[in-house]
């Protein structure tokens, strides 16, 4: 297993410098570079200007600035961001807090709602339950992320019962502990709601099928002919294999861990990642792109290797070698 | 029973494999409703110039943010034909609230003068042309109990509002009262020191007063000034009719056309008259003009996307599976490394480092590749696959050995037979493509003003102010949800009825 999760990760290496040789390449072929927003200013001198090309390092050529910066990296140091003049792995620290606080939650009440529910839709076949939760489904996949972000927004801004942004109350600072923890939860709740009933329904409806396909197989039916309870027949036999395709799904939603939240946080004025990315993506802020880039690569790499890893937790069949 | 039984053992033999699928189609009521809501959105689409009441781009500066047109159906009691009446969005000069009132403009007026003789003038009998009424207007403050007039100042009008100086008509003196903070706030400053007041809450209350001091009538283009008292009044109303003729729209994008659906018949072209099914946004322009307008864009860059995936994934996936080797490799390395930049982060990333300020057509393009350019990947790996199995199979073994090329092989005999997976596919695919444009152009990364798009409309939205104010801004999103449900549910109805097991 330890050989596996080493080969693996050292399969990686090349793919992430590929990645992040991509990204640096785009960013560098684009015309403009961070500097255009004060070409526009007058009360910029062309001296100015050419001084600050040379403080930024962008009059170099681009392979040098990669390579610096690739071996930068690999000594933990990611470079300066233009914009914020402090190092990128700094501010890309403050953000994930706020980030991982979000979707972390999100991720945990959508995997446990739509298993829950989505079991429970495969038991109760095409009963009223199973019908409704079927109309729900496909209304959360169908509504963009961005329009139940507003259409929430709307319903805080109308009733008041929820703040319409940021992630903590003014006077945070003066708060007990246990008053901060409940000033976040309702600041959380309308963002953490958007996000959990978007991925919900689609895990919802994969987790119904994949549990019907297992149930029409023999061996549920055997299980059932010799008596076995149906709850074991259901939690013991059927579902542990109709989680397995589930897990590679899982992979996909740790690789969305950081930046998968952009609309959510745009809208909703959270401090995280996805503003942090977007920002910097519009302002040609080099190096927090590559850095943020590379970090989404790994993230994919390590949630993929995880749901391999749980896959064969779970799955006895599979074996890692 | 038998009977039907009997019918469906015919059909299977002797219908076509075209018409077996329509048949299983059919069997999905969702996907047959969804099938037709998507027709009435392509033709929304196609003939937006006929719908659209309004030109997507004319804007009125005094109808920002207008709620949609109430539609009247009674006139002082009396049934009659639909109309609207003329209607204006402005800040208000006392509460500095933006303020949505419908207007009074006379038409015809009884005027009862000081010696007791009665005078009806309508407008366009008699020579009348026009009405303009002097108007007194005193804002008065209460502090300690006690009103005190602190401005007065005449004016001139040649209307009024409804639900606030409507009974400077009816009793010839209107009042409006108010306790906002805001007005109490910039009365202070204005009269603290007359009053000798201390803090805003010291004046308890603002009011306007306007009272009708005289009426001027223009009458063969003389004007006679009339005081009385107005005792009876009817006021101009504009009727909805079908097929009106407005704007010059271009019919299919070729005949130059003034025929629209709808519309009100604006008869003395009066600029106040609007009809605002959905409101009005910023810039008063019609938002259901420019949904309509917008899903040009939106359900179009669908399509188009897709068919530019499905052909390069065809090219890359059918030759990487075909021939196998050393450009399969290359292939399918480039298409997972794509795959594995996370997709909507991949595209901003695209869209952030080309040029931001191109003419709309180019931005359309450029979106259009950018959604290509991410969603080939997945495609052309399944199709690798599909055809990596159909490689082995007998036909193609015939048809090699008749002797055709590798390209007609792969062309002819090989990739038809992924059709059946690309129809699905593709129609489930559009939503995302469809999802894609929007999110774009919600960031302010698509299409841009004053062309309209679903999402970029949505934008406006954005502001806890603005929604609150006019949350029609956010029916395009309503729109954008039919239409990705839509595609959702025809997808799987054809997935059923191309399952070669539901064609009997």
């Amino acid at each position: 297993m330890l050989r596996y999760i080493a080969r693996r990760l050292i399969i990686a290496i090349p793919e992430l410098l590929i990645i992040s040789f991509l990204v640096f390449m785009i960013m560098e072929a684009a015309p403009g570079d961070f500097l255009d927003q004060y070409k526009l200013d007058p009360s910029m001198s062309k001296e100015t200007l050419e001084a600050m090309k040379k403080e930024l390092g962008l009059d170099q050529h681009p392979l040098v600035k990669y390579f610096k910066w690739l071996s930068g990296a690999i000594r933990g140091n990611f470079g300066y961001s233009f914009y914020y003049r402090r190092p990128v792995s700094k501010l890309i620290w403050e953000r994930v807090a706020a980030t991982l606080t979000l979707s972390l939650t999100s991720l945990a009440g959508s995997w446990i709602l739509g298993v829950a529910l989505g079991t429970f839709a495969a038991l109760k076949k095409y009963s009223l339950g199973d019908k409704i939760l079927t109309v729900f489904a496909f209304s959360f996949i169908a509504i963009p992320s961005f329009f139940l972000g507003l259409l929430l927004l709307y319903l805080a801004a109308r009733t008041g019962w929820f703040p319409i942004g940021g992630m903590i109350s003014i006077d945070h600072n003066t708060m007990t502990v246990w008053q901060r923890f409940k000033d976040l939860l309702w600041h959380m709740a309308l963002p953490a709601t958007a996000l959990t009933l978007g991925s919900m329904a689609g895990l919802m409806r994969y987790m119904r099928g994949s549990l019907l396909d297992v149930l029409n197989e023999d061996y549920v039916t055997f299980a059932r002919a010799k008596g076995m309870p149906e709850r074991i027949v259901v939690f013991k036999h059927a579902m542990r294999n109709a989680i397995n395709p589930m897990i590679t799904f899982l992979g996909f939603s740790i690789s969305g861990i950081l930046g998968g939240a952009l609309f959510i946080e745009n809208i909703f004025a959270w401090p995280g990642m996805g503003r942090l990315i977007y920002q910097a993506l519009i302002q040609k802020d080099l190096y927090l792109v590559i850095t943020s880039g590379l970090m989404s690569a790994v993230l994919l790499v390590v949630g993929n290797l995880v749901a391999d890893i749980l896959l064969a937790l779970v799955d006895p069949r599979v074996r890692l070698t | 029973m038998a009977q039907n039984n009997n019918q469906m053992d015919f059909q299977e033999k002797y219908l076509s494999r075209g018409q077996l699928i329509w048949r299983a189609f059919l069997k999905h009521r969702l996907g047959v409703g969804a099938l037709v809501v998507l027709i009435v959105l392509y033709l929304m689409a196609l003939f937006a110039d006929f719908l659209s009441p309004y030109n997507p781009a004319e804007q009125s500066l005094r109808h920002t943010y207008s709620p949609p047109t109430k539609v009247y159906r009674t006139y002082k009691g009396q049934r009659v034909k639909a109309y609207v009446l003329p209607s204006l969005s402005y800040v208000d000069k006392i509460t500095y609230e933006r303020t949505y009132k419908e207007m009074l403009f006379p038409r015809r007026l009884v005027i009862e003068k000081p010696d007791g003789t009665r005078m009806t003038y309508e407008l366009g009998k008699d020579g009348v042309e026009s009405f303009k009424f002097s108007v007194n207007r005193v804002e008065s403050i209460k502090v300690n109990g006690q009103w005190y007039d602190v401005k007065k100042s005449p004016a001139i009008t040649d209307h009024f509002l409804f639900n606030y100086n409507e009974d400077v008509l009816n009793k010839g003196v209107s009042r409006f009262e108010t306790t906002s903070a805001v007005a109490q706030e910039m009365f202070f400053k204005a009269y603290k020191d007359r009053f000798g007041l201390t803090s805003e809450y010291d004046i308890e209350a603002v009011a306007v007063t306007e009272a009708l001091d005289s009426i001027v009538v223009r009458k063969d283009g003389k004007f006679e000034m009339i005081k009385g008292k107005v005792i009876d009044y009817d006021y101009k109303t504009y009727p909805i009719k079908w097929f009106v003729t407005s704007w010059t729209g271009k019919f299919l994008w070729l005949f130059p056309s003034k025929l629209h659906l709808f519309g009100v018949d604006n008869y003395d072209n009066n600029q106040f008259v609007k009809f605002y099914i959905m409101g009005a946004d910023l810039f008063g322009r019609d938002v259901f003009s420019r949904i309509v307008f917008a899903s040009r864009i939106s359900l179009s860059i669908g399509l188009i996307g897709v068919f530019i995936t499905i052909a390069l994934a065809l090219v890359f996936g059918g030759i990487s599976g075909y021939y196998g080797g050393l450009v399969d490799e290359a292939f399918m390395r480039f298409a997972e490394i794509i795959m594995s930049i996370p997709g909507f982060y991949l595209m901003i990333m695209l869209r952030a480092v080309l040029p931001l300020d191109l003419p709309s057509t180019q931005i359309y393009l450029l979106i259009v590749f950018i959604l290509s350019f991410i969603g080939w990947a997945g495609t052309s790996r399944v199709i690798r696959g599909l055809v990596l199995s159909i490689r082995e199979r007998e036909f193609v073994e015939a048809a090699v050995a008749i002797g055709l090329s590798n390209w007609k092989v792969l062309t002819r005999h090989v990739l038809p037979n992924t059709t059946t997976y690309l129809i699905v596919n593709a129609t489930l695919r559009i939503p995302g493509y469809i999802l894609g444009e929007a999110g774009l152009s919600f960031l302010g990364l698509g299409i841009r003003e004053p062309q309209a798009s679903w999402g970029l409309m949505l934008a406006q939205a954005q502001d806890v102010y603005v929604i609150t104010k006019a949350p029609w801004l956010l029916i395009p999103g309503i729109f954008i949800f039919i239409t990705v449900l839509a595609f959702n549910f025809v997808g799987d109805a054809l997935r059923d009825a191309l399952d070669p097991r539901s064609l009997g």
